[in-house]
């Protein structure tokens, strides 16, 4: 989205982090090592309803320092991205899933999948890339990665996160996003779904599985569910900065969103009146006659400062993600959060006070009233620890460890992770992860280390040297 | 003929809808090369603003005598709630809109985009050379006259060095286009821009920018330069100028997948007018 190099500082990479040191090893919520199984101890009786929300461990800001929130916000620099090549062609697909439910009023536009592919020429491997959490199948990242493959020589399919609104009208299975194994299995169906309705005359040698921040950890899984079932015969999998731990992750997110922005309606005022008013003042003292991209461009650069408006600019884009999924979840799940399950809103209805609500809540409280509600409904003898369990990447801890076509890349200044997480990556991964010193969270995708690595591990010719 | 066009039109609107298993559409290519180097080229330009700019910032200081108007402060933005009592007929307009778009607008402008980038940038550049008439005139209204020989000045070059338009000659010697229209004379006028309003086909506006709109249009019409306005190519012409403006803005409806589309495109189209005001007033 944003590409003020200048202003991504790069020359610091050892910047101190604003984070706190490691975490006090007793008493954190989920060790990385507890097995997946129900068996974890349950924190409070499990089936009362209003259900502990996960708690965040940790600094809000994981392990990013100010240069990893900075490279989080504007991304590779232009002048770092790996050679791309000058075309790549497009198509767009939309497809109805046979198994999709009826299209609730209010989401009228998302009764197909919408996915994209950049087919070469004669026979190729596809490279299929998911999308990071609540984005859609065509987001900026996915573009250079697709720019990327595509060079390389793949056909590219780019896919929506299952937990973009889109995906949970039209494919999901649930309509309640967020269980990675659930979200992953709904996603798999759908690829497979998508990749027989290919154009007959795109030949597929092979298949390859992608995805970046939660898409990472959704194709691992993706790829694991293949394993078993054998109907897409993924070969490899790569994460791109995958979080270990959902819930913990985002709620660090909900943390950052905490201390940057604060809580309540009144924070998010204060903060829309204080990026009004220097909006509205840059405005008047450029020489501009209307407000265009290279003015918010320019807007931005100056805009952001400090750690702190980073960390808000951060929280809040995950915040505005979240706001769908939400309600969309409340919707399905009938929990009556916002909307009224005996007369959910008609399509002419204003839905300005249920955002007024929405953006409000947390994640933790999408846990506590609307997924926790209906997955602890959904599988009897579950409990809000075990469904946290459920969604860590520990439940493939044996696939990731095993076989040789899991692979990782990660940055050590990632504010999604903690040490004990990205460790546990590097323990799992062995030699096939790439840990790289810079990027924050996905700040560091299309630079030239990052697309060569990422090409290598694709092609099996990673040579497993990552210390 | 023209109403029987329009109601196809309408009809393939409506059947935009129309279910249907899988469907495939080539959309545009993306040149990733292309757009790096230009991205890396305005990064750099504007590393060097911003560097040019901290230099000289003390020194223009100095320079502006214009007493500043003061500044705009967090208690003067807008309430986060936006006045909206057309609600409903807006909703409706904005999903007609959008069905629209999927099913005339955005097919017909993606097939355009496979035209030759130099010729379309002459239909963009011929259409832009229309409206610097348009421009001259309200510039003048808002008694901006240097922006307002700006315009005319754009307007005699273009229309000749750059052979009726198809080239912008003018921005090369440094005019670049800036243009004006009714809506912006309102709000210089100290109109304010009332209720928001989703006109059919056109999109988000408010109140006054549609009566703006409306000026805007009866001007050229009036004025009927080389009766392009009035003859019998005009329907012609003004579908090119539709295809051509909406293969240039880069927006499609419904692909945030978000339930609170119609609010978010609404609180961020009218903070924009807001703030588009406020430094009108400043100027």
């Amino acid at each position: 989205m944003l590409s003020a190099a200048a202003f991504a500082n790069g020359a610091e990479p050892d910047a101190p982090p604003i984070a706190a040191p490691a975490v006090p090893p007793v008493a954190a919520p989920a060790a990385p090592a507890a097995p997946a199984a129900p068996a974890a101890p349950p924190v409070a009786p499990s089936d009362a309803p209003p259900v502990a929300a996960p708690a965040a461990p940790g600094p809000a800001t994981g392990l990013a320092g100010s240069a990893g929130l900075r490279a989080t916000v504007f991304g590779t620099p232009p002048q770092n991205m790996a050679p791309m090549p000058s075309r790549v062609p497009l198509l767009e697909i939309n497809i109805a899933m046979p198994w999709a439910r009826p299209v609730p009023d209010v989401f009228w536009f998302d009764r197909t999948l919408r996915v994209w592919l950049s087919a070469q020429h004669g026979p190729a491997p596809l490279a299929i890339v998911i999308s990071g959490t609540g984005s859609d199948g065509n987001t900026s990242k996915l573009s250079i990665l697709r720019g990327a493959l595509y060079g390389a020589g793949y056909h590219v399919l780019t896919v929506p996160s299952p937990t973009f609104p889109g995906f949970i009208v039209s494919a999901s299975s649930t309509g309640v996003a967020g269980d990675l194994m659930q979200d992953s299995r709904d996603l798999y169906a759908a690829l497979q779904q998508i990749v027989v309705h290919l154009p007959r005359r795109i030949r597929i040698t092979d298949i390859d599985v992608l995805g970046y921040s939660l898409g990472g950890a959704n194709a691992a899984v993706v790829k694991s569910i293949d394993g078993t079932e054998g109907k897409l015969k993924i070969h490899r999998a790569v994460m791109i900065d995958p979080p270990v731990s959902l819930f913990a992750s985002v709620g660090r997110l909900d943390k950052l969103f905490a201390v940057s922005i604060g809580s309540g309606d009144e924070a998010i005022e204060i903060l829309y009146r204080k990026l009004y008013a220097e909006l509205a003042n840059l405005y008047r003292a450029s020489d501009r006659v209307q407000i265009d991209e290279s003015f918010l461009l320019g807007a931005a650069a100056s805009a952001l400062r400090t750690d702190e408006e980073f960390s808000a600019a951060i929280a809040l884009a995950f915040r505005l993600d979240l706001v769908d999924m939400f309600f969309a979840g409340d919707l399905y799940a009938r929990t009556g959060v916002v909307v009224d399950p005996n007369h959910p809103p008609k399509v002419s209805d204003s839905l300005e006070e249920a955002q007024r609500i929405l953006r409000n809540k947390p994640f933790s409280e999408y846990f506590a009233r609307v997924f926790a509600p209906y997955y602890l409904k959904q599988r009897p003898g579950s409990t809000s620890a075990s469904l946290i369990a459920d969604s860590r990447l520990d439940i493939i801890g044996d696939s990731l460890r095993d076989s040789p076509d899991y692979y990782a890349q990660a940055n050590s200044d990632d504010l999604i992770l903690d040490k004990r997480e990205l460790t546990w990556l590097r323990d799992t991964l062995g030699s096939r992860i790439a840990v790289y010193d810079h990027g924050g969270h996905l700040g560091n995708i299309g630079e030239r280390q990052q697309v060569s690595d990422m090409l290598d591990m694709l092609a099996g010719r990673w040579p497993g040297a990552a210390q | 003929m023209k109403p029987a066009a329009l109601a196809a039109l309408l009809a393939v609107a409506l059947a935009g809808c129309a279910s249907q298993s899988v469907s495939i559409r080539r959309v545009p290519s993306e040149h990733p090369a292309a757009e790096n180097a230009a991205a890396a080229e305005s990064a750099a330009a504007f590393a060097a603003a911003a560097a040019l700019a901290a230099e000289g910032e003390t020194d223009r200081s100095v320079r502006e005598a214009k007493p500043a108007p003061p500044p705009i402060t967090p208690a003067d933005a807008p309430s986060m709630a936006t006045y909206d009592p057309f609600e409903r007929l807006n909703r409706f307009t904005y999903r007609f809109n959008a069905r629209f778009d999927e099913a005339v607008f955005l097919p017909v402008s993606n097939v355009y985009r496979r035209i030759p980038s130099p010729i379309r940038s002459g239909v963009h550049n011929f259409f832009g050379n229309l409206s610097e008439v348009d421009s001259v005139i309200n510039y003048s209204l808002q008694w901006r006259l240097k922006l307002g020989v700006r315009s005319l000045g754009r307007f005699v070059i273009n229309s000749t060095l750059g052979l009726g338009g198809l080239f912008d000659v003018a921005a090369k010697f440094k005019l670049p286009g800036a243009p004006t229209g009714a809506s912006t004379t309102l709000a210089k006028w100290g109109v304010h821009p009332g209720p928001y309003l989703v006109i059919p086909l056109l999109g988000p506006s408010t109140l006054r920018d549609g009566f703006g709109f409306l000026a805007d249009y009866g001007t050229s019409y009036a004025i009927d330069i080389g009766q392009l306005y009035r003859g019998n190519v005009s329907w012609w012409l003004g579908g090119t100028n539709a295809v051509d403006q909406r293969a240039n803005i880069d927006f499609r409806y419904y692909s945030t997948g978000s339930p609170f589309e119609y609010e978010n495109v609404r609180f961020l189209y009218v903070r924009k007018r807001l703030i588009e005001d406020a430094g009108l007033r400043g100027k």
